[in-house]
């Protein structure tokens, strides 16, 4: 007859390798657990691994494109309010011009004199708001290195570049305004039209009439940038909301794929407790007796 | 018959179970002994004599017992199949160890591992366009490029000195294989001639197996028994063992991981300098120095040269702070050498135009560069990825080999392994039957008591 033998050795060397097994199981829950996560290198789900490093670097690439998009912001709302108050000042001064006009050739040139002094000051305070900056960079110069748009004589020092914020994945949007675009070249930039309409209020009323017509096309590119830099913003803080509505989801994505389900994981560390126990238990029981405990 | 026979029968029987004894003895003392075959007395009755005599005085009954042989109880055929599962066992075990230790030179997946280093670096490239004119952005950025460039160059210098520490277990291990041969040759002309004389060398055998077994695990080594009680020992195909002479093995090639590709390591005859495919432990450490590690080094190269020829290909196309243009941003195009070129921040290239003055737009390019399918990002992930799959398939194969393999030592410890309540159990039958011949030698005395104190006393 055949029969398998099991010799004590053969016991032992398998009770070993049981245990060995359910402390090595035991060991990767314990570790699962402590860490939080399922994955801690990548041969534990080289899949997951892919999706864990994946989702990471979107998640910084978009926790960068917020960080775009406020920095962004920063330009607009300084452009929005230099352009805001320039359209005021802009205005003041037309209601002005037309205030000489009324008066008409017959108004006392002191009066004119006076008016054409506070036309004056409004350009040079123009001219400051087009020089505004958002830390040392002047948001009408385009990427000037120098700290200014304009010289006080209202001379544009700015380049024609862009200033972009890229704000996802190949969006870009424009943060600044040209000043040129907004302030007008040539015939119509506001500040030369200012100053034909001191030079006028003071020497020449008569010519002040196409003055006007001039200041009001430059009023209008003023106000026309307005709305765009308004309609620029809104996009700007939607994309940032994009962005960081993104991060969260990408969060969760990242916690789904990575960090481990702690009642579950309990529950196994549990399960695996009480079979390394049971284990323990049936290897003391196995290995102890012989048939010495027997024989007399 | 006469009647003294009765006498030597209790005499064989005696010295039979006192054998027996002795080897149940032997079986427990060795019971927890490594390679030990349990062993087995052989006895056989001894029947009246062979050739009838007209005088003889032969009665029918026997003459006693006598021990034939002690016999070793070992299955040869599972021998050869526990060598072939060892050999592969230690195979995967030892490349399973290397993926272990390479898995953890790249320490991902983590927020702070190479791959979230890539993530700042072009993050860094983000800030600068925001801000050109920035000392800080672009001092940011360049010691965000030299992280990465470290954390490349580490890793490679990591598997640098797995290579040499293997390299190096290759030579030890050689030496092992040597002079484990030369003890299997010993003992092949121990055992020849100890067979020649008479006592089993059972002992000598279960020692001699054990080298050869050691043999198997760490070259893959195959054994035939020869009919004079030697084994001749195989490695891929060639005799390393034949009776009580052995040949030599030596490792030969590169001596650090830059070597390898002119001057592979390899695995030859001392005597023939022919090449050797081994098998086992040293085929495992013959991989990781030959295909593994130089693979991975390879992937590692491929990600440093993406990531230097994508980056300065950029860099190139744009103007410093000083105007000047076409100054690269890394230098070196392997992970063991690239580092960062440019030196004064005022030499990133930010912008996109000659005279641009603070433009953003080749910073933005550059930042860009992390989105790239072809770029480092993909490549190191790629990498991670493929040395992930790697290692699991390794560790899976290495815990299916180990239970196989646990299977058949547990196959071979049923057959030749100790089981101590069987030992028992002889020894009680030996004693039993020990104290029976010793009964039957005090009943014959009792006999010839009678027959010659006792008998004819009438008259006396």
């Amino acid at each position: 007859m055949i029969t398998h033998r099991v010799t004590q050795r053969s016991i032992a060397s398998r009770a070993l390798t049981g245990l060995q097994g359910n402390l090595t199981q035991l060991s990767k829950l314990q570790e699962q657990l402590s860490s939080g996560k399922q994955i801690t290198r990548p041969s534990d789900s080289p899949s997951a691994t892919a999706s864990v490093m994946q989702l990471r670097a979107e998640t910084r690439a978009n926790q960068q494109y917020s960080r775009n998009a406020d920095n962004g912001l920063g330009w607009l709302t300084t452009v929005y309010d230099a352009l805001n108050s320039g359209v005021g000042q802009a205005r003041h001064a037309r209601d002005l011009t037309l205030q000489g006009m009324s008066a008409g050739t017959g108004g006392s040139p002191q009066a004119r004199a006076a008016i054409a002094a506070e036309i004056d000051s409004i350009r040079e305070s123009l001219i400051n708001v087009a020089n505004a900056r958002f830390g040392d960079r002047p948001v009408f110069g385009g990427t000037t290195s120098g700290g200014q748009a304009y010289d006080t004589a209202g001379v544009y020092l700015g380049g024609p570049e862009e200033v972009l914020r890229t704000v996802g994945r190949d969006v870009r949007v424009r943060v600044d305004t040209n000043g040129p675009t907004a302030f007008g070249s040539g015939a119509t930039q506001v500040f030369a039209v200012l100053a034909d309409v001191s030079q006028a209020m003071r020497d020449d009323p008569a010519s002040l009439a196409p003055a006007l017509d001039r200041l009001d096309a430059a009023l209008q590119t003023l106000q026309t940038q307005v709305s765009d830099v308004g309609a620029r913003y809104n996009r700007l803080a939607q994309m940032r909301q994009t962005a960081e509505d993104r991060i969260l989801t990408l969060r969760t994505q990242l916690s789904e794929v990575e960090d481990v389900d702690m009642a579950e994981t309990i529950m196994r560390l549990k399960v695996q407790e009480t079979a390394y126990q049971a284990a323990l238990g049936a290897t003391a029981r196995a290995v102890q007796p012989s048939l010495m405990d027997f024989l007399r | 018959m006469s009647m003294l026979a009765g006498l030597n029968t209790a005499l064989t029987a005696l010295q039979a179970h006192r054998s027996g004894l002795d080897v149940a003895g032997q079986n427990i003392a060795n019971a927890n002994t490594e390679g030990y075959s349990r062993q087995r007395v052989d006895l056989r009755a001894n029947g009246g004599p062979p050739v009838p005599g007209i005088f003889s005085t032969w009665q029918g009954a026997g003459a006693g017992v006598s021990v034939t042989d002690v016999v070793r109880l070992r299955d040869a055929f599972l021998e050869g199949r526990a060598r072939a599962e060892h050999s592969q066992d230690a195979y995967l075990s030892t490349v399973n160890q290397a993926y272990t230790s390479i898995e953890t030179v790249l320490a991902e997946p983590s927020d702070t591992a190479v791959a979230a280093q890539l993530s700042d670096f072009w993050a860094g490239w983000h800030d600068i366009a925001n801000n050109p004119g920035d000392w800080a952005a672009r001092v940011q950025v360049l010691q965000r490029g030299s992280l990465v460039a470290d954390g490349l160059r580490t890793a490679h210098d990591a598997y640098s000195s797995v290579w040499n520490g293997t390299r190096a277990s290759l030579d030890a291990l050689v030496v092992e294989v040597n002079g484990a041969a030369a003890a299997v040759a010993d003992l092949n002309e121990t055992i020849r001639r100890a067979q020649g004389t008479g006592p089993p060398a059972n002992e000598l055998i279960d020692q001699r197996d054990v080298q050869v077994m050691r043999l198997a695990e760490l070259v893959g080594a195959t054994a035939i028994a020869r009919e004079d009680g030697t084994v001749d020992v195989h490695v891929n195909g060639s005799t390393l063992v034949a009776g009580s002479s052995n040949r030599s093995l030596a490792v030969t090639g590169a001596r650090g991981l830059v070597e390898q590709g002119t001057d592979p390591v390899t695995l030859r005859w001392s005597d023939n300098t022919s090449s050797v495919v081994p098998g086992g432990q040293v085929a495992g450490n013959l991989d990781i120095v030959t295909v593994i590690l130089p693979g991975q080094v390879a992937a590692l190269d491929q990600v440093a040269s993406r990531l230097a020829d994508t980056v300065n290909t950029a860099h190139r196309a744009g103007y410093g702070l000083d105007g000047a243009t076409n100054r690269p941003f890394f230098t070196g195009m392997t992970a063991a050498t690239i580092s960062v070129a440019v030196s004064n921040p005022d030499q990133v290239a930010a912008s996109g135009s000659a005279g641009g003055g603070l433009g953003g737009s080749n910073a933005d390019a550059l930042a860009g560069l992390a989105d790239r399918s072809d770029g480092a990002d993909t490549a190191y992930r790629d990498m991670t990825v493929g040395l992930g799959l790697a290692a699991q398939t390794a560790a899976r194969r290495a815990d299916i080999q180990s239970r196989v393999t646990t299977e058949v030592d547990s196959a071979r410890d049923a057959g030749s392994g100790v089981n101590l309540d069987e030992e028992m159990t002889s020894m009680l039958a030996y004693q039993r039957a020990y104290e029976a011949a010793a009964r039957l030698l005090t009943t014959i005395d009792g006999v010839l008591d009678v027959l010659i104190n006792r008998t004819g006393l009438v008259g006396r």
